[in-house]
Formats: C-alpha cells, structure tokens, sequence
C-alpha cells in the first residue's frame, strides 16, 4: 500500500486531510485490500491528518509561513502539487522527453512555445522538473504582465513561482542562479487562433537572447505540445476585451457560454520535449550590441522548437485520444 | 579641523528630532539647526531652531548665516495629515524644495544636501520589476500628485546638482516606514480595527523600520553620495502575511468598490489613505538597496518580516498596558 504522501497531509489547505484520504482509499485498493477494509484504514488516517491541517492552517492565519523576496510561497506550492499532478497525470497524460537536460544547478534559461489564456504549459513544465529531474527544483515563469492586474489569478501566479515578464526581473534571477522560463511568442502566442496551433510566432524582438548572453546562462530550448488545444479559440471579441481591459477577449467554443466552466481546459494530450543546451561559450555581454547575431540566434531557436513541436505532434498521433 | 555644521528642515517631525539629538552627540558635529514652524517633539537643547516656513523666502538670508556644509532636506509631505490641503503640500513639497535650494545657492559654505525622498517616484504598478534600481523612474507614467511632487522635488535637486559640481547632493528614495512610533501611512493602516484590502491581491510589500530609517539618514549624512539612493528593509512581504502578523481581520473589497468604500470610510475619518498608497496596497513595490550598501554603507538592521514582527510586538505590549 503506497503511503500518503507526507506533504499532502501537512498542506495548509484543509482539503489535505480529503486528498490524503482518498490517497490512502485508492492505494487501498490497489493494494487488493476490499472495500470495506480500504475505507476503514483510510477513515483511521483521518482525524489526524485533520488536526494536522487544522493546525497548518492556523499557524498560516497567524502570518507563520514564508515567503521568498519574490512571494514565490513554498507551502502554497506544496498544497497545489497534487492538483497539479493530477493536471499532469489524469487530465493531459503529459509524457516529458529530456528533463534531464535541465542543469541540476545554477542558472538556465528555458524557452519554449507558448499558448492558452492561463500560464498551464509554465505549470506543467514545472510539475516535470519536480517529479522527473534527478534533483528537483523549481522554475520561475515569466508570466504576461496582465495576469498581474487580475484578482486571485495575481496572488496565485505569483505563490506559483510566477513573476511578471520584465527582462529586469529575469536578469535579476538569473543572476541568482535561478531556473527561468520564457515564453518569447508572449501575447501573440497566448492569443493564438485555434487554425494557428503549433506555428510558433516570431520571438518578440530577441530579448532572451541578450538577457542569456548578458547573464552566461545556458539556453534551454522547450517545446510543448498539447497546451495549445486546451482553449481552442475560435473568434475574439474587440468589446469585450475594452470592457474588461484584456488585451484580448477569447472565444472558445464553452467560453464565455459556460461562464466560469468555459475556463476549465480541454484534456488533450500533451508532451513535452527539454532539447539539448545551446552552446553559447564563446559569446560575451558585448556581444548584445550585434542585433544581426542576436535576431539570428533568435530566429535559430524559434526554428528548433518548431522543428520539435512537429517532431511530437506526429508521435502523439491523436490530439485527444 | 573645525567640525560639521548640519542644518535639518522638517525639525520637528519624529526623524527631524531624532537626527537631531543623534547629531548634538556626534562629536564630529559642532553645530545643528533646524526649520519648522512646529515645536519639535522633544527638547533639543544644543540646537538653534529657525521658526521659518520652508516657504519663505526669509530663508534666504537665515540660512546662509548659519554657515552650514551640510543640508538635511526632511520636509516632504508624503500625505497631506488633518486640516492640510493637497494643494498646501504640494506647495510645502514643490515650492519649499525651491526655496530652500535658492538658500542653498547663497550658501558658500555648502558642501552636501541629504534629501529624505521617497520611493513613490516608482510607483506600484502590476507588472513591474520586481526591485525597481535607481535608474529605473522612467518606465511609468507618474500618476498620482504625490508621484508628481517627487518627481518634480528630484528634479529641482539634480539640476542643482549639477550646477554645483562641489556639492554633493544625495537623494534618498525611501520605501514607507513601519515602527513601533506608528505616525505613518503603514502603522496606522495595520492598526485600523478592521483591515481593508483589495480582493484577490496580495502584493509584495516592502518597508524599512524607523530605526533604520533614522540610521540611514545619519549614515547619508556622515558619508554624502551623489544622485539617488534607494533605502528600504531586505526583503519584502505578502501584504496578507503582514496583516496576519499585525493579527488584525482582514476586509477584502472588489476593487471596482475599494475607491468609494474607502473614501466613504474617509468622509465618515475612520481612515485616511493617499491615491498612492491604494495602489501600494493593490500592486506593492519592492526595491533593489545594493547602493545603499555598497555607497552609503549602510544596512538596514531589519528585515521587512522582522520590522513587521517588532512592529506587531510592540504594538501588542502597548494594547495589553493599555
């Protein structure tokens, strides 16, 4: 019988006790013991786990947890993770190729494809970090600055890891020695019409290439398939997107006619493939002044990940099956 | 060699005192004056009190007599308090800074001006860097009055500055101030009785402890550098976590409602908060205070986390005596 896992049950959420429980119920069951029996030894791990909630939860309402400088809150995280591995497992069968190819240590910059109105590929990723490299950490995405003006999706961006797209910001984390990850296509890659899928947009003005070169961080190019089916949008509306001030309004086939249900994602099936390291030993921070080499390694990157992101959408074979 | 002769405008507010019983000490000080209108908050024998308005223009004459070397300009209104007008504090803000610079300019003996500034000039935006550094004002529109006024105080100070190539002008950018004094916009929000808050927003905070905004100013003054300098706590906080440290209920608006239920609460002076700081409270700020270690050598004593706790403490000794 697999055991709960020790974080779900000191997660400051009271739903820990629920997820432990059903944990313990399914490894029950899995581990061939009845119904019955399953359930009793399960509902035995429950006042604990309860209390044990109970007192995360107060010592949470009393201001004791932590925050990094960056409001990057671990516990939080921690809570999220069984959601977001159930995201991970359940919901899109993510199969992550290379995750290995992420260094273990110090700074590195991953760059990837991008799509969908919430930031779920910068989760997914992190999820595959967490669960499949060697030595898990955790990567800070950047996340379009619009997301920081919109309640609730701010506060939990940002306990995620998130961190307003700013080249300043990811400077800065680098140079921490952070694991940092971008999404160069930005609002044109988030705004995708769903007949553009997988053509991956120009690579802004090539910005991630003078932050790597300026910092010495390895580049890590990823490509994410299965992210860009989970809100397929098939028109936008100018008005709306005034009246909200978003910078655009998509139309889905459930949003906005399911209301809040239109915002759940499509469960596609995703992949999602950590390429080699480009090598850019050799180039220094003055080399930032060649705008011909920095578009060019720009474009070279974009061209590599649109190369992978065909290469996995022929060996995923059906969007949803 | 004759000791410095330091001048403090503001005198009267809780730093100007303090500073100035802190420099009455200092045996390298052999004279202090201050301007204000106010009585200051404690007795300060060894200093001579000019009874000016920083508006004056009889400060022309008062100030170039003392014979100072050294300016401390502590006299910026971060938000107008009871009875004062927005317009009186931006003339105290604009036109003061002007006036007291005109004196500045008639005053041979000036060596280096101390600017007690604030970081508003960043403002709090949703997606800014996360620690503004000292070249970065110019990514956003200034879009408060106060934005404006510092702004224009800055302004005045470095064309002064570099006007005056032999004095060195520093310009502090101070984040808000916690402690257990509690005068400011952040210990009177945290002690409100019930604490309103934007909903679905938790910004990061970032303060500095009074005593460490004291101690930066005396470190400024001892060591003057040129151009800004941003003084804040290392670290910064979730505004929720530091209410919940402060142990006070939160009141969580929609934002669309925040405006006018906390205007109301004004009208009604159950509250008092500046454009400004609404929009700290909804999008926070953090600053970037490697300068101020490295130049000014100076570093702050506590955290942001470890102000709020003291804060809280000592608030909490209080409420029990009470």
């Amino acid at each position: 019988m697999t055991a709960p896992r020790p974080d779900a049950a000191n997660g400051p959420l009271p739903i820990g006790p629920l997820v432990s429980f059903l944990r313990a119920l399914r490894g029950g069951l899995d581990g061939g013991q009845g119904l019955a029996g399953a359930l009793a030894d399960s509902a035995l791990a429950l006042p604990r786990d309860a209390r044990e909630s109970l007192d995360a939860a107060a010592r949470r309402l009393a201001g004791g947890y932590e925050e990094d400088d960056w409001g990057y809150d671990e516990e939080f995280a921690d809570a999220a993770l069984p959601f977001l591995e159930f995201m991970y497992d359940r919901w899109w069968r993510v199969h992550a190729e290379g995750v290995e190819r992420v260094p273990a240590h110090g700074h590195a910059l991953l760059v990837a494809n991008h799509a969908g109105i919430m930031p779920w590929d910068g989760t997914m990723m992190g999820v595959a970090l967490m669960r499949e490299h060697p030595l898990p950490r955790v990567p800070r995405f950047m996340v379009l600055d619009w997301a920081f003006d919109l309640p609730f999706v701010s506060v939990a961006m940002r306990k995620l890891g998130g961190v307003p797209a700013s080249p300043f910001n990811a400077i800065r984390l680098l140079e921490a020695g952070e694991l940092v990850a971008v999404f160069p296509e930005g609002i044109k890659g988030a705004g995708k019409a769903y007949r553009d899928r997988y053509r991956v947009q120009r690579f802004g003005r090539g910005g991630f290439i003078e932050i790597a070169l300026r910092t010495g961080a390895p580049i890590v190019p990823v490509a994410v398939v299965g992210s860009e089916e989970i809100h397929p949008k098939i028109g936008e509306s100018g008005l709306l997107a005034r009246l909200t001030g978003a910078p655009y309004f998509p139309i889905t086939p459930t949003f906005p006619l399911l209301g809040p249900l239109g915002v759940v994602p499509l469960p596609s099936r995703w992949r999602i493939e950590f390429c080699e390291p480009l090598d850019l030993s050799g180039l220094t921070p003055a080399d930032t002044a060649d705008r011909a080499l920095v578009l060019e390694l720009s474009e070279h990157v974009r061209d590599l990940i649109q190369r992978k992101v065909h290469e996995n959408l022929v060996k995923r074979k059906h969007a949803f099956a | 060699m004759p000791g410095r002769r330091v001048l403090i405008t503001g005198i009267a507010s809780y730093l100007g005192t303090e500073l100035a019983r802190i420099l009455e000490e200092d045996p390298a000080v052999e004279y202090v004056a201050g301007v204000d209108t106010r009585k200051p908050r404690a007795l300060l024998a060894g200093t001579e009190l000019i009874d000016v308005d920083i508006r004056d223009p009889e400060l022309l004459t008062r100030i170039p007599d003392t014979g100072v070397d050294t300016v401390v300009h502590n006299q910026i209104v971060r938000r107008p308090g009871a009875g004062m007008s927005a317009r009186r504090a931006h003339d105290i803000n604009v036109i003061g800074s002007l006036q007291l610079l005109a004196a500045c300019g008639r005053t041979p003996t000036l060596r280096a001006i101390v600017v007690r500034g604030s970081a508003g000039i960043y403002g709090a935006e949703p997606a800014a860097p996360q620690f503004f550094t000292e070249d970065m004002t110019r990514l956003y529109p200034l879009r408060t009055r106060f934005q404006r006024d510092v702004a224009e105080i800055e302004n005045l100070f470095g064309t002064f500055a570099r006007r005056h190539d032999e004095v060195a002008c520093a310009m502090l950018r101070y984040q808000p101030s916690i402690g257990p004094t509690g005068s400011t916009q952040i210990p009177q929000y945290l002690s409100l009785p019930v604490v309103p808050t934007y909903l679905g927003f938790d910004p990061r905070i970032q303060v500095i402890h009074e005593r460490d905004a004291l101690d930066a100013l005396v470190a400024a003054v001892r060591r003057p550098v040129r151009g800004p300098v941003n003084v804040a706590a290392e670290g910064t906080i979730g505004l929720t976590r530091m209410i919940r440290i402060a142990g006070r209920p939160t009141l969580p608006i929609p934002s669309p409602l925040f405006g006018s239920a906390t205007g109301a609460a004004k009208r009604l002076g159950l509250l008092d908060f500046s454009p400004d700081f609404q929009r700290l409270l909804r999008y926070g700020r953090g600053v970037d205070t490697s300068r101020l270690v490295r130049e000014v050598g100076f570093r702050a004593h506590f955290t942001t986390v470890s102000a709020a706790e003291d804060y809280a403490a000592a608030r909490n000794t209080a409420e029990a005596a009470a």
